[in-house]
């Protein structure tokens, strides 16, 4: 009777009916199938009967577009070069941000002088998309690797560092009570509470900041690059070649996917005590 | 156990102590006013009121969390000025540590004092036991119950070989069947292992049925000392017995409502 | 209750420290490019920036068009692409969080869209719809409805399942229940969708108009790095932020006002 409903607790006895239409019309897989095979149908009619003109590629031209950069050289290098030529930036660039802002976060926290220095400073540049950055970045840096990791940092900072700092000023202050009742310092409370208790935190922010990097970097490659995967979206969208674009999109998606997957496994990893919180 | 023959020795000592908080920056709220305590040794003491009556910042300020704005909080004689390990605190959220195991919360104190790991397992292991635990050591707090969270928070306490134990309203979260359970660990616990206590709570039941003594607070804000009350039943109590319900009366009829 | 009024003090250093950190970081950035240390086709002053800020409000060269108008068209592009994604997304969040059919049948493609830089539509909405209005409010739309979905699915999924069985046994249909139960509990998470869009929005409508614009806070900044003046580029950068912040401002008490209203 009430199958049709998402978060029902009740609705697991339903189970033992026979088979029907009605089932079969409220099993989730058998709607995510439905859901993909028309998505990808549709994408292929509207681009077969070109409603947009010629600017838009049908699936399987995306897909053997990719087949034929992964076998010949495209700008130099194949396409794992340029997936790798991206790829190395927003590591370079997330790993620096995330190595000064997290601490610098922590810190903040932790020192109300620190905090009165650094945090009006950090609050006249927050609300700033880093994507306004680019033009400078090039301006200061040219139109080398530096200037596409500096915008991937200044991207990484902000939400690296709000997070850190959030996690510690979040923290229930009897915690720290505890610590001093049981006999310790400021020093036990900071390595045994705040840092412990900031990870999730982290954790969030560093999973935020790689999601902007991602935008960084394509912000970055469109503008000025001679590889990776924004520049085939860039060079797709100058000599009009949409498989090319979508291709350029596909992969990227698929790096921020897993760039975000690999983040998840490392904190459930390194923080045991969070996973079934989630799960709640 | 009678506190009138064996000439107990004095363990806490409170003298005229006043606090006041500051609220929203700018509001003085009296919270205690001319608190006067004497707690012996190894006596079990609740004090006894409603919601907001101060009596969590008593404790507090015996704890050393908080300053007294005047007056004087000894312990064995010497002047109380700040939290130590001497004393053993059970707070009503639990408050353990997420990131840890029981077996982590349980030894944190002697770790905080550099008890080598060796040591301190084998004392943590053994308040484990006491509480009943054996079988989740190596379970993370959010896999536990309510009531077995609180136990780990007295496990933690005790494993610290305090003086004193001060629990503030430990079992207020429980469900009413978990909390009469955790009375009876609580009287178990403490007859295996006897320490001054001073117990916080709300419920006239669960002081009639812990306490030496039950200090009743007045019901509203700056708290006072308004009675006191000796009780000299033995343990284990049962909660229907007609001494403890004739004390129940003389309680509840000096409880003002407060709404 | 008649208490007492006492006023605490912060310590003065703590009052003192914000305002000496701008003016010195302000000053800093002042004297590094007057003295020359960085060279002044790197880094406009904050007093050239000052000054070209109130020229720009009158002189529409060297970038062909005044400031207002440049703000005018972002704020227009924000807008509407915001005011869409709200529209679409928070009914398709809420619908997915509670029929089964609608979250089966969305959800997959939403997963699919989602890790796609909403920047990277670029390219396709030049082709289709050409550098004009609609392909940016396209991009802000496409980066607006994440948080939308995403947070009032999750709002409709904390409805507490008590609730739900209470209203069931008092023999509520699905609809009544999604309708006074589940969306107004959802709604305080919704509204926290607000700000977040927003800031999704606005950061993504400065990178279309980087790459596919002939006006707006953007296109103000490429130009400024087209023609090699660092002035331009902060002038925009920093109207970009204020903006942003002023409609950061502008949603936040919005949605204080929102969650007021549902609470009594």
């Amino acid at each position: 009777m009430s199958s049709s409903i998402a978060n029902e607790t009740v609705a697991a006895t339903s189970g033992q009916e026979g088979f029907s239409f009605y089932r079969l019309v409220t099993n989730i897989y058998f709607l995510y199938a439905v859901s993909l095979c028309t998505f990808f149908l549709l994408w292929d009619r509207v681009a077969a009967w070109q409603v947009f003109g010629d600017s838009l590629a049908r699936p399987h031209a995306v897909a053997g577009k990719l087949y034929d950069l992964s076998q010949v050289k495209f700008a130099g290098t194949n396409l794992a070069g340029h997936i790798w030529a991206s790829t190395r930036r927003v590591l370079v660039g997330f790993t620096l941000a995330s190595a000064i802002a997290v601490p610098l976060g922590l810190f903040m926290a932790l020192n109300k002088y620190v905090n009165a220095v650094v945090k009006p400073i950090f609050d006249l540049f927050k609300p700033m998309p880093p994507i306004a950055w680019v033009s400078i970045s090039i301006l200061w840096f040219g139109v080398g690797e530096f200037s596409k990791i500096f915008i991937i940092a200044i991207g990484t900072f902000v939400p690296c560092l709000l997070n850190s700092y959030n996690g510690i000023r979040l923290i229930e202050p009897e915690l720290y009570d505890v610590i001093r009742v049981l006999g310790g310092n400021r020093k036990d409370e900071i390595l045994q509470v705040s840092f412990p208790a900031s990870f999730p935190a982290i954790f969030a922010g560093l999973q935020i900041s790689l999601s902007i990097a991602w935008t960084c970097l394509l912000a970055a490659e469109l503008m000025n690059a001679r590889n990776g995967m924004g520049f085939l979206i860039k060079r797709g969208m100058d000599t009009h070649q949409p498989a090319l674009v979508l291709g350029g999109m596909v992969l990227i998606a698929l790096m921020a996917w897993l760039s975000s997957l690999l983040i998840s496994r490392i904190e459930s990893r390194l923080c045991p005590w969070k996973r079934s919180i989630d799960n709640l | 156990m009678n506190p009138s023959t064996d000439e107990p020795q004095l363990k806490i000592l409170c003298e005229d102590i006043n606090k006041t908080f500051i609220q929203k920056g700018h509001i003085e709220v009296p919270v205690i006013r001319d608190i006067n305590l004497q707690v012996a040794e190894n006596e079990f003491l609740v004090v006894l009121g409603p919601g907001q009556c101060g009596k969590s910042t008593l404790l507090r300020i015996i704890a050393g969390l908080e300053r007294p704005d005047t007056g004087y909080v000894a312990l064995d004689g010497f002047p109380i000025t700040g939290p130590g390990p001497d004393r053993g605190v059970v707070f009503q959220g639990y408050m353990l540590f997420a990131w840890r195991t029981v077996l982590g919360n349980v030894e944190m104190g002697l770790k905080l004092r550099g008890v080598p790991a060796r040591e301190r397992r084998s004392v943590a292991r053994h308040y484990i036991r006491l509480v009943g635990l054996e079988d989740f050591e190596n379970h993370y707090p959010h896999q536990l119950s309510g009531g077995m969270k609180q136990r780990v928070g007295i496990a933690r306490a005790y494993a610290n070989s305090p003086k004193v134990m001060l629990l503030d309203e430990p079992f207020g979260q429980l469900d009413a069947q978990t909390r009469m359970f955790m009375q009876h660990e609580t009287v178990r616990i403490w007859e295996q292992e006897k320490r001054t206590v001073i117990f916080v709570t709300n419920n006239i039941d669960e002081a009639l049925f812990l306490a030496d003594r039950i200090i009743l607070m007045e019901g509203k804000l700056p708290g006072r000392i308004k009675q006191e009350y000796v009780v000299n039943l033995p343990r284990p109590r049962d909660h229907e017995d007609p001494g403890l319900l004739k004390l129940r009366t003389t309680i509840a009829a000096a409880t003002e409502l407060v709404l | 209750m008649a208490y007492e009024e006492v006023v605490v003090k912060k310590p003065l250093l703590l009052r003192i420290l914000p305002f000496v950190s701008v003016g010195v970081f302000l000053l800093l950035w002042e004297w590094v490019v007057v003295s020359g240390i960085v060279p002044s086709v790197l880094l406009a002053p904050p007093s050239k920036v000052f000054t070209l800020f109130i020229d720009k409000l009158s002189e529409p060269n060297p970038d062909g068009a005044v400031l207002a108008v440049h703000a005018w068209t972002s704020l227009q592009e924000a807008f509407i692409g915001y005011g869409l994604s709200l529209l679409v997304g928070i009914p398709l969040g809420l619908a997915m969080g509670w029929f089964k059919i609608v979250e089966g049948l969305a959800r997959p493609v939403f997963e699919l869209i989602r890790p796609i830089p909403p920047i990277a539509w670029i390219p396709l909405t030049v082709f289709w719809f050409g550098i004009g209005l609609t392909g940016k409010v396209f991009i802000i739309w496409i980066a607006g409805i994440v948080p939308c979905v995403i947070n009032s699915y999750v709002g409709v999924r904390m409805t507490q399942p008590t609730l739900i069985q209470m209203a069931r046994t008092y023999g509520a249909t699905d609809w009544q229940i999604f309708r006074q139960l589940c969306i107004p509990s959802a709604l305080p998470m919704v509204f926290g969708a607000l700000q977040i869009a927003l800031a999704y929005c606005w950061t993504n409508l400065v990178g279309a108009e980087l790459l596919a614009a002939d006006t707006g806070l953007g296109y103000l900044i490429t130009m400024g790095g087209r023609l090699g003046r660092p002035d331009i580029v902060v002038l925009g950068m920093v109207s970009v932020g204020i903006s942003g912040a002023i409609l950061g401002f502008i949603i936040d008490c919005l949605e204080k006002k929102l969650l007021a209203g549902i609470r009594r």
